[in-house]
């Protein structure tokens, strides 16, 4: 068969799947759809604001509106080109190493590289279509700028096409690589690794802002520096490069010198696919097979080729050892839910994800600290860091612990059916994630208060606010795990029912979701009250009134019980008479 | 039909399939029996070209799967132990689309698909959306997918996982029927009843190694057993590894 009869082929029941996933919908809940769709109408008209009153702020810089417009776009481009190259690794991997549909597809009469390139097609549009989505507000305020026409938002989208696919191609010969020569447990740590490295580097690379640079006298210096420390997002061999300049020049008129960058990124493109191809044929069908071939993971084995026998060191046990006075039932439990937790890619790629984005929220607040000029504004900017941390938090109790009671799945008889008793199960669940976010946020927390500069009675506050959201947020998500699990429609062939991104899809992670918003935003409103109020007196920077603090924390105290309490009790009924 | 020459796959230190040699002629079912983790999905594996080789060929219909694996897919019709389908389409846009990625027309595929959903009673289940569908439902359809292109090798993982009686003594009487039709077909199973009542030939592979190839009268006399297979089988594997070649009828 032909590969584009293959290609044709899949490519139909591809959308006759998709259509009818998207007829499905009318079956979901209208919570869920409105909740979704609000959130992207929302993204997508909030963005656009703040883009264009960026855009409309530098273009009051005379003479210069058009240099850091420019500029913008080319450091855009260059970080959205190293996201998509990390986005291809991690997706990649699992789409073409260990999707069940590769295995399926290399039992047909089909070549092994005709698999690989229609693997490598999914992987690019599951890599590439969030940040185009995500891009397109900035997109829409650009042109919107420049007063361009509709004719080019079109020429934009072919040239989003080319510039794609070099990051895909990039990342696949990143993981044939991988795949072909090293074991499948290092690709967690080649991850971890390049994620880590790639962290320190903004670190050491992306310098703040000085505030009092931005005055008027030191301006053009200013402007020196920024174009200075910019200048290699605009090294003419970077595809963003050719993408943004590409763009600059059709948002100017200059059709000629737009199609040439055009030119140079479809054949770099092209030459990016040849380049992934010739790697491919040598190295997909061994890799795949070297993959599924792995036994367990020896050290020796991966990097000398013999095993070396080290002592097993038990952090874990040692770890949950350090609580004596622990039932060895949950102990048992702890140290299973931590294991199948690590030891899950799925879990990992996004947990990474996640990481990476706090990073760099972390990293970025460098520059906001610079700029405090008055203590509204501090004020203000510490109660938006509280909000952000908050909002990490729901997402990662949404994300990571609302699967959790779900994930045991068609395990579930194995805690249900020992005298232990599925009620201590789920408190275990709660303790062990509570315990677990409260960690993470608080040292997110402490880490964003002091780079913020945030004062010490303040920090503390907010510290104690984020340990005790902890808890009623992860009441809130093992609570409503239970009440509405998801375990699949437990046949053997369904492949995705131990896929805590498809749990947490239903309608049982939206209202999660929504609950953890609607209690995040309850206690937030409760503790700006009185600041706000102390703020108009006096001024920031002391407790001010203790009634007021006092009042806010019984508020907040109270809700973030009834947070934890009312889901998990009745998820505790629950269980209690669930069938198993 | 299937020929295996000093098939061989190492998994890290430890050897699933060690110098495996078959030989399996045309129209003969040929049951892989073996204990669990002895290496019979490995083989499998390893005969629809899904790993690769340590060292060794197989060989399908004359055809190298590592070297020609196209030409040898072709000819085969294969149920792994854990199949695939996709969730969202009906068994009938299911089976269309699997006869043509086997280069069937249209209106060869849609009377074959008639014939097999008569077979293997899957006409009530024709408009439903495979997610919705049972284990049984879907093991049926999984089997039927692997027999819509006439196959000339039929290569089949534990089938009868997740057949009710009724079911399971469908599949059984396809297979024979196939067989006889000159159908070569090669099942794995840990379930001795089944290859008591299939196959013309079976082999017994241990720890990765064939100890065993013969009907199931010439393993019970190589066994020194006289009742039934499941004697034969205990006597041939040992919970101790004994070194040694393969035995093998006359």
């Amino acid at each position: 068969m032909s590969a584009v009869t293959f290609f044709r082929l899949l490519a139909e029941v591809n959308a006759r799947m998709a259509r009818r996933q998207v007829l499905a919908l009318r079956e979901k809940s209208y919570l869920m759809v409105s909740v979704v769709t609000l959130f992207v109408i929302g993204y997508w008209v909030v963005g656009y604001w703040i883009f264009r009153l960026g855009f409309t702020r530098l273009a009051e810089v005379p003479g210069l509106q058009a240099i850091l417009l420019d500029r913008m776009l080319y450091l855009f481009f260059a970080f959205l080109f190293v996201m998509l190259v990390f986005s291809n690794i991690i997706i990649g991997y699992s789409t073409i190493f260990k999707s069940p549909e590769t295995q399926w597809m290399l039992t047909l009469p089909v070549r092994s590289l005709d698999v690989f390139r229609w693997k490598l097609m999914e992987t690019a549009l599951l890599a590439s279509w969030a940040f185009l989505f995500l891009s397109a507000p900035l997109m829409l305020a650009y042109g919107a700028t420049r007063q361009v026409t509709g004719w080019f938002y079109m020429k934009v989208f072919v040239l989003f096409l080319p510039f794609t696919a070099i990051p895909a191609a990039l990342g696949a010969i990143v993981i044939l690589v991988i795949a072909r020569y090293l074991h499948r447990r290092v690709f967690k740590w080649a991850l971890f690794g390049i994620g880590a490295v790639g962290i320190a580097c903004a670190a050491v690379f992306i310098k703040p802002m000085e505030a009092e640079n931005f005055e008027p006298p030191q301006m053009v210096a200013a402007l020196q520096h920024l174009m200075q420390n910019s200048r290699v997002t605009v090294q003419p061999i970077l595809p963003s490069y050719w993408l943004a300049s590409s763009m600059i020049a059709w948002g100017e008129g200059w059709s000629g010198r737009g199609a040439f960058f055009f030119m140079v990124l479809l054949s770099n493109a092209m030459m990016a696919l040849l380049v992934c191809t010739v790697v491919s044929r040598r190295l997909f069908y061994d890799g795949w097979s070297r993959n599924h071939s792995q036994g367990r993971f020896e050290l020796g084995v991966a990097l000398l080729d013999k095993p070396i026998t080290l002592p097993r060191v038990g952090v874990l046990e040692h770890l949950v050892n350090l609580w004596p006075r622990l039932n060895p039932a949950t102990r048992a439990l702890v140290i299973k839910d931590v294991r199948v937790f690590w030891r899950d890619t799925s879990q990992w790629s996004q947990f990474a994800i996640f990481f990476g984005l706090i990073g760099l929220y972390v990293l970025n607040l460098r520059s906001v600290a610079q700029e405090y000029k008055s203590e509204s504004w501090g004020c203000f900017v510490s109660f938006l860091n509280l909000g952000a941390s908050s909002m990490t938090l729901a997402t990662l109790t949404t994300r990571f612990v609302f699967p959790q009671f779900s994930l045991e799945g068609r395990r579930l008889w194995i805690v249900g059916m020992v005298p232990y008793g599925l009620k201590r199960v789920l408190l275990e669940k709660f303790w062990l994630s509570s315990v677990c976010s409260a960690g993470i946020t608080l040292a997110l927390m402490l880490t964003s208060s002091w780079m913020l500069q945030v004062s010490s009675w303040q920090t503390l506050l907010f510290a104690a606010t984020v340990v005790v959201m902890s808890f009623a947020l992860c009441g809130i998500a093992v609570g409503i795990g239970a009440l509405f699990p998801y375990f699949g429609s437990g046949a053997i062939v369904n492949c995705h029912d131990d896929n805590p991104a498809r749990i947490v899809s239903g309608f049982g992670g939206t209202f999660c979701f929504v609950m953890s918003l609607v209690y995040v935003a309850l206690v937030i409103g409760a503790e700006v009250w009185p600041m706000y109020s102390k703020f108009a007196s006096s001024g920031v920077g002391s407790p001010g009134q203790p009634w007021g603090v006092l009042l806010s924390w019984t508020l907040v105290s109270l809700i973030s019980v009834a947070a934890a309490c009312i889901p998990m009790s009745l998820a505790l009924k629950r269980v209690d008479s669930l069938e198993i | 039909m299937i020929l295996t020459e000093h098939l061989t796959k190492r998994f890290g230190g430890l050897t699933a399939v060690h110098d495996l040699n078959l030989d399996i002629p045309q129209g003969q079912c040929f049951a892989f029996l073996g204990p669990n983790g002895a290496g019979k999905t490995t083989t499998i594996k390893l005969l629809a070209g899904l790993l690769k080789p340590t060292s060794g060929r197989a060989l399908v219909g004359g055809h190298d799967i590592q070297k020609d694996p196209v030409a040898a897919r072709k000819l085969i019709g294969f149920v792994p132990d854990m199949p695939f389908l996709y969730d969202k389409l009906d068994p009938v846009e299911f089976m269309l689309f699997i006869g043509q990625l086997y280069g069937m027309r249209r209106g060869e595929v849609e009377p074959a698909i008639d014939e097999l959903f008569d077979v293997f009673d899957l006409n009530e289940t024709r408009k439903q959306i495979i997610e919705n569908l049972s284990h049984g439902t879907r093991q049926r359809l999984v089997i039927a997918s692997a027999l819509l292109h006439e196959p000339k090798v039929i290569i089949i993982d534990e089938p009868m996982v997740g057949l009710d009686p009724r079911s399971a003594r469908v599949v059984k009487n396809v297979l024979k029927q196939r067989s006889r039709a000159g159908v070569t077909v090669f099942l794995s199973t840990h379930i001795l009843s089944i290859a008591e009542e299939l196959a013309d030939r079976i082999g017994i592979l241990n720890r990765g190694k064939l100890i065993a190839t013969g009907t199931i009268d010439q393993l019970r006399e190589m066994s020194g057993e006289v009742g039934a297979l499941e004697d034969a089988f205990l006597a041939l594997t040992p919970e101790e590894e004994e070194e040694g070649a393969t035995r093998e009828a006359p």
